[in-house]
């Protein structure tokens, strides 16, 4: 109760007066502080983002929801806003379009990975189907898939002898990940098939992938991914960078499995739940970057 | 403690039903669970193992078990039998060409002695699909008037819309306490 009270005390009155005062004898707006004050990173991002989404102007609040190419204009918006000269703080309008390029890129990439989910797998469409057969090769280069319906789908983790019921709630996103996966780190991607088919301590390959699409997917919405993509893209972050982040986890939840030693597939979702408690606590880190440390073909 | 609380202990921990979901994969069992359960239904994966929920209803507490239905699981299917009420047999109406498939799997499962005592549920879900069979058409394909051993019944359903779920699982609630809490 107390901490509601001091929250709403600060939030309303304290933090103004604060922000004002500071103001005064550094002659800097908060702003400017954080934008030179901070490391570059989650560190510097986050607070700007607080900043800006607290403030009591307009243009400051709306920034945070600003088109990707109006963003310079918004920029400037904000220095005349704030009375920010160029001359005295050359490195802020730079650091602020960095931030302001990262804060709007995380929500419009959200949009773009929610359109590809909601993309149903379509065995009529053309390209559906050449991506779904491009997986087959990329996993198993000496194995002719004998027909396009076959239980040989089994053999890299699909449910039935027709993968296209497997994709269900995340849709083409769940295949996009598992090919860019295969394609870019076909290697690794290899050796995790191999122990996913390991007679004791295996696991449905493809089918762990499309859970682990759904965490990443889940990650993404509840902004708990801001973190780590404030710390390695240098602008706003694409679906390749998703795409990326994907590969981190098919990768890492492969060591995890293997390492635990499950007693059987039926507790997946009990080791599902702790590989993403530790992917949580790490996106908790300040300097936290989700990336696969081997050598991509890219 | 006194008497009453005790008596009213006794009378929740009998209170509780153990309800077990099972049917091929694709079939709808954890979309079911969740739509049940008021949870968004758009964003769900295959089940690998299973989903265990736990939820108020009528009074009674479901302990309701959803188990991946995929094959290389089916053998695992066993483990969870143990003193089960209701069993929840959930049909992809849509998807004809495994319904012999179905048919197959279901018999055996009626076999099973530890089941002997369970009422069926047979959800004939999807019925939103257009291409879905009725639900006289899947206790057909079902062989279910064949079904001496247990008491059933079948319902056509949409576990999207929401369709039919609270009939059923109030038919089978029903059932099940009028075999086991009747002194009620």
């Amino acid at each position: 109760m107390l901490g509601y009270i001091w929250q709403y005390v600060y939030t309303s009155f304290l933090r103004y007066w604060l922000k004002w005062l500071v103001r005064q004898v550094t002659g800097k707006c908060e702003l400017q502080r954080i934008c030179s004050g901070c490391k570059p990173g989650v560190t510097r991002t986050s607070k700007a983002e607080y900043s800006l989404r607290s403030s009591k102007s307009k243009v400051l609040r709306g920034a945070v929801d600003a088109d990707k190419n109006k963003l310079e204009p918004c920029v400037d918006r904000i220095m005349e806003e704030k009375s920010i000269k160029p001359q005295k703080d050359p490195l802020f309008k730079e650091n602020l379009h960095t931030c302001l390029l990262q804060i709007t890129g995380y929500s419009s990439l959200f949009v773009s990975v929610e359109e590809l989910r909601k993309e149903v797998f379509d065995s009529e469409n053309h390209e559906h189907e050449v991506m779904l057969l491009k997986l087959w090769d990329l996993l198993m280069p000496n194995v002719k898939l004998e027909s396009r319906i076959t239980k040989q789908w089994g053999d890299i983790g699909f449910q039935g002898d027709d993968p296209k019921t497997d994709f269900r709630g995340m849709g083409m996103l769940g295949l996009i990940n598992l090919v860019f996966f295969s394609d870019n780190y076909t290697e690794e991607a290899r050796q995790v098939l191999s122990h996913a088919n390991h007679p004791k301590l295996g696991y449905s390959y493809a089918i762990v992938g499309i859970n682990l699409t759904e965490m990443a997917y889940s990650l993404m919405k509840s902004g708990a991914l801001k973190p780590h993509f404030y710390n390695t893209v240098q602008g706003a972050p694409e679906l390749k960078d998703f795409h990326q982040l994907y590969c981190y986890l098919a990768y890492e939840f492969d060591k995890f499995w293997v390492a635990e030693e499950p007693e059987s597939i039926m507790h997946f979702n009990q080791y599902r739940e702790k590989f993403h408690n530790i992917v949580k606590t790490h996106l908790q880190e300040p300097d936290v970057s989700l990336t696969l440390t081997v050598c991509s073909k890219n | 403690m006194g008497l009453l609380t005790i008596l009213k202990k006794m009378k929740q921990k009998e209170r509780e039903m153990r309800l077990l979901m099972l049917g091929l994969d694709n079939a709808g069992k954890t979309t079911i669970l969740k739509k049940f359960n008021g949870e968004d239904v758009s964003t769900i994966s295959p089940t690998l193992g299973f989903n265990i929920k736990t939820l108020e209803h009528r009074g009674f507490k479901l302990n309701i078990w959803d188990v991946g239905g995929q094959k290389s699981l089916r053998s695992y299917w066993r483990n969870y039998f143990e003193s089960t009420d209701g069993l929840v047999w959930v049909v992809d109406s849509a998807d004809r060409l495994r319904l012999e498939d179905c048919r197959q799997e279901l018999s055996s499962l009626l076999q099973e002695e530890m089941l002997a005592g369970a009422t069926l549920l047979v959800f004939a879900n999807k019925q939103d699909l257009p291409g879905a069979l009725s639900k006289e058409a899947i206790k057909e394909a079902l062989a279910l008037d064949q079904i001496k051993s247990h008491h059933w019944c079948i319902i056509g359903c949409s576990a999207v819309t929401g369709e039919n779920l609270l009939a059923g699982v109030d038919w089978l609630l029903e059932d099940i306490a009028a075999r086991i809490f009747t002194t009620d």
